[in-house]
C-alpha cells in the first residue's frame, strides 16, 4: 500500500513538471495551429540559462526564474515574428518543418557552446526530504512541484483574465474575426510565442534542478509536450495539467510494477487508445479544432 | 508519362541500367553513398504512397523496417541449415508478410485519425514497437541479431546490395507509378484533397487508405529486411531509428510532396549532401541540416519540383504578357 501511495506521489510530482513543461507547446498549438518542434530546445535553453545565471550571480536557481522568464519570452517574440510567421501561413508541414530545422540547429549549438556531456542544477537544499506520514517527498521535488503549480494557475490567470489573455483567446477562436475588430494578429502570435517560450524555459529551469540534462534531450521534451497536450486537450493549462499528471502517474506506476523499460510503451499505447476514443483531449478543446 | 506508359517505362529501366553500371566506374566510397541513395529512395517513395497521395503522412514508417528485419533474421535463423540463395527470398517472404498483418490491424484504429494526429501516433506505433523488440527476450531485439551472408562467391558485397537495392527501389518505384495512375491512386488523390467529399461522393475512402497502408508498410519491410542483410548485425536500434522516421517526410518536402519523382529527387539530394558534401564536417552536421529545412521552407515551400513548376508557370505567364 504504501509502496503505491510512493509511486503516485512520485508520479505527480513528475506530472506537474510535465505539465508545465508542455503548456507553452500547448499554447502554440492552440493558438497559432504550429506543432512547435523547437520546444525542447526552449525548455533546455531554460535550463541551460539557470546554471549560467545561478552561477555568475550566486543565487539559488529558482530565483533565476524571472531572468530566465523574460529573456526567453524576448527570444520566442523575435523567434516567430521573423521567423515563424513566414511559415505559418504556408502549408500545415512547413512550421513543422521549419521549427525541426531550428531545433536541430540549436542542438548543434548547444553542443558546442555547453559540451554534450550532462549538466545539472544543485541548489544547497538538494539532499534535505520532507515526510508526509508514510510518504517521503526530496525537498528539491516539492519546491519545483510547488513552483509548476504556481506558474499555471498565473498562466491560466493571464489568459483568463488579462486583455492579452482575452485577445489571445480571441485570436485562438476565430482569426479572422479577431483581426477585423482591430486585433493585430502578428502582434499577438509573437507575443502568444514569446509567452509559451517564457513557460518553456521556467520548465527548463524546474527540469534542471531535478534531472541531469544535455543537448540530446531535446526530443524527448518535445516529444513529451507533444503527448500530455494530446491526453489532456490542446491549448488549455488544465488541459496540460490533467495530461501531465496522468503521463507522470502511468510512467511511474509501470516503471514500477510492469519493468523499468516499459512507460514508452503504456505512454504511447495510452496516447492511441485516448487519440482513438477522445481524439480532443481529455478536457475537450479549449480553443478552435485544430485537425 | 500517363498517356505513353510503355515510353515511360522504357526510360525508368534504361536509367537503371546506367545506374547499375555505375559501380563498375565509381570508387568503393561512392557505392556505398549510391547504396543509401537508392535505399531511402524506395523508402521514401514507399512512403510516398500513403503519405503523398493519400496525404497521410507516417511519422513512423521505421516500425515496418524493424518488424520486417526482424522477422526475416528470427526465421532465416532458424532455417539456416537452408542453402544460401533460398535465404533472401525466405526472408523476404516473412518480412513482408509480417508487415502486412501489423499493417492491416493497425490499420483500423490508426487510420480513423488524421493530419498531425496520424503522424504521431505511428510515431507511438513504431515506439512501442521497438520497445517490445528490445524488451521481449523472444525477439533478441536488445541482444541483436546476425544474418548470413547472401553474397553470392565472387561479389564485392558493397556492389551486391547496391545492385539488389537497385531492383527493389525500381519495383518499389513502377509499383507507386502503377498506383498512381490507376483508379485507385485517383481515390488516394481525392482523399488528399478532401476525404468528406470524396467519401460522399461514392469513393471507398476507408478501404483505399487501408490498402494504400499495407502496400507502404509491405514495401518498407521489404527494403527493411534487404537493409538488415546488408548491415549484417542488427539490434533495435539500429532499424527503429527516429532519424528514418523524419528523413521519410523530409524527403518528400525536400523533392515535392505528393508526386512520385519528389521522392527520388529529394533522398538523393539529402543523402549527397550529408554524406559527401558534410561527410568532413561531423561536427557542423546538425546544423547545416537543420540550416538547409529552414531554408528550403522559407524558399521553396513547395520542394525542388514545386519550385520548378512555380518558375515555369511565371515564365509562361511572362511570355503571354506582351501578346495580351
Amino acid at each position: 500500500m504504501n509502496l503505491i501511495a510512493q509511486t503516485v506521489a512520485d508520479g505527480l510530482v513528475l506530472g506537474g513538471i510535465y505539465a508545465l513543461a508542455a503548456v507553452g507547446f500547448s499554447l502554440i498549438f492552440g493558438v497559432l495551429h504550429v506543432i512547435n518542434l523547437s520546444h525542447g530546445i526552449i525548455v533546455l535553453m531554460g535550463a541551460y540559462l539557470a546554471l549560467i545565471f545561478s552561477e555568475t550571480l550566486h543565487i539559488d536557481p529558482l530565483l533565476t526564474m524571472p531572468l530566465v522568464m523574460a529573456s526567453l519570452f524576448a527570444v520566442g517574440y523575435v523567434y516567430q515574428r521573423f521567423l515563424i510567421q513566414y511559415a505559418v501561413d504556408s502549408s500545415a508541414f512547413g512550421s513543422i518543418l521549419l521549427t525541426f530545422g531550428v531545433a536541430l540547429m540549436m542542438h548543434n549549438i548547444m553542443i558546442w557552446v555547453f559540451s554534450p556531456d550532462m549538466k545539472n542544477i544543485t541548489p544547497t537544499y538538494a539532499f534535505t526530504s520532507v515526510k508526509l506520514g508514510p510518504i517521503v517527498l526530496d525537498a528539491v521535488r516539492v519546491s519545483c512541484l510547488v513552483a509548476s503549480l504556481v506558474l499555471l494557475s498565473c498562466l491560466a490567470a493571464l489568459l483568463k483574465f488579462s486583455p492579452l489573455g482575452r485577445v489571445i483567446r480571441a485570436t485562438a477562436q476565430q482569426t479572422l474575426a479577431a483581426r477585423l475588430c482591430g486585433v493585430n494578429v502578428r502582434h499577438v502570435y509573437a507575443l502568444t510565442f514569446g509567452v509559451s517560450a517564457a513557460f518553456a524555459g521556467a520548465a527548463g529551469i524546474v527540469i534542471g534542478i531535478i534531472l541531469p540534462f544535455s543537448p540530446a534531450d531535446e526530443a524527448t521534451w518535445t516529444l513529451n509536450a507533444f503527448v500530455v497536450v494530446v491526453l489532456g486537450g490542446v491549448g488549455s493549462p488544465a488541459g496540460a495539467l490533467i495530461g501531465g499528471l496522468l503521463l507522470g502517474v502511468v510512467s511511474t506506476l509501470t516503471a514500477q510494477y510492469i519493468g523499468p523499460s516499459f512507460p514508452n510503451v503504456t505512454m504511447f499505447l495510452l496516447l492511441v487508445l485516448l487519440l482513438l476514443v477522445r481524439p480532443q483531449g481529455l478536457l475537450g478543446n479549449a480553443f478552435a479544432p485544430s485537425r | 508519362m500517363t498517356q505513353r506508359p510503355a515510353l515511360f517505362v522504357a526510360i525508368i529501366l534504361a536509367a537503371a541500367v546506367v545506374l547499375a553500371a555505375l559501380p563498375l566506374v565509381l570508387p568503393p566510397f561512392y557505392v556505398r553513398v549510391g547504396q543509401l541513395m537508392i535505399y531511402s529512395a524506395g523508402l521514401a517513395v514507399a512512403w510516398t504512397i500513403l503519405g503523398g497521395f493519400a496525404g497521410y503522412a507516417s511519422f513512423g514508417n521505421a516500425a515496418f523496417i524493424g518488424v520486417g528485419a526482424f522477422a526475416a533474421g528470427l526465421v532465416e535463423e532458424r532455417f539456416a541449415g537452408l542453402p544460401t540463395p533460398l535465404l533472401l527470398p525466405l526472408g523476404l517472404v516473412v518480412g513482408g508478410l509480417a508487415c502486412a498483418i501489423l499493417s492491416a490491424a493497425v490499420a483500423y484504429p490508426i487510420l480513423r485519425l488524421r493530419g498531425t494526429f496520424f503522424a504521431i501516433a505511428m510515431l507511438g506505433v513504431c515506439h512501442v514497437c521497438a520497445e517490445l523488440n528490445n524488451n521481449l527476450d523472444v525477439l533478441q531485439g536488445s541482444l541483436g541479431l546476425n544474418f548470413p551472408s547472401i553474397t553470392p562467391a565472387g561479389w564485392d558485397p558493397a556492389t551486391f546490395f547496391y545492385e539488389l537495392y537497385l531492383v527493389a527501389g525500381v519495383i518499389v518505384f513502377l509499383i507507386a507509378w502503377q498506383i498512381q495512375r490507376s483508379r485507385f491512386g485517383a481515390g488516394l488523390l481525392s482523399i488528399r484533397e478532401d476525404e468528406d467529399t470524396a467519401r460522399m461522393l461514392g469513393v471507398p475512402t476507408e478501404r483505399y487508405k487501408r490498402i494504400a497502408f499495407v502496400v507502404s508498410a509491405v514495401l518498407t519491410g521489404l527494403l527493411g529486411v534487404i537493409y538488415a542483410h546488408s548491415l549484417g548485425y542488427i539490434t533495435t536500434d539500429s532499424v527503429y531509428r527516429d532519424d528514418t522516421n523524419l528523413n521519410l517526410i523530409v524527403y518528400s518536402l525536400l523533392g515535392g510532396l505528393g508526386t512520385l519523382f519528389g521522392p527520388v529527387i529529394g533522398a538523393f539530394m539529402l543523402v549527397f549532401i550529408t554524406q559527401v558534401v558534410l561527410a568532413r564536417l561531423l561536427d557542423f552536421h546538425l546544423f547545416a541540416t537543420g540550416l538547409l529545412l529552414v531554408v528550403l521552407v522559407l524558399a521553396a515551400p513547395g520542394g525542388v519540383l514545386g519550385f520548378v513548376k512555380s518558375w515555369r508557370l511565371k515564365r509562361r505567364h511572362a511570355a503571354k504578357v506582351p501578346a495580351e
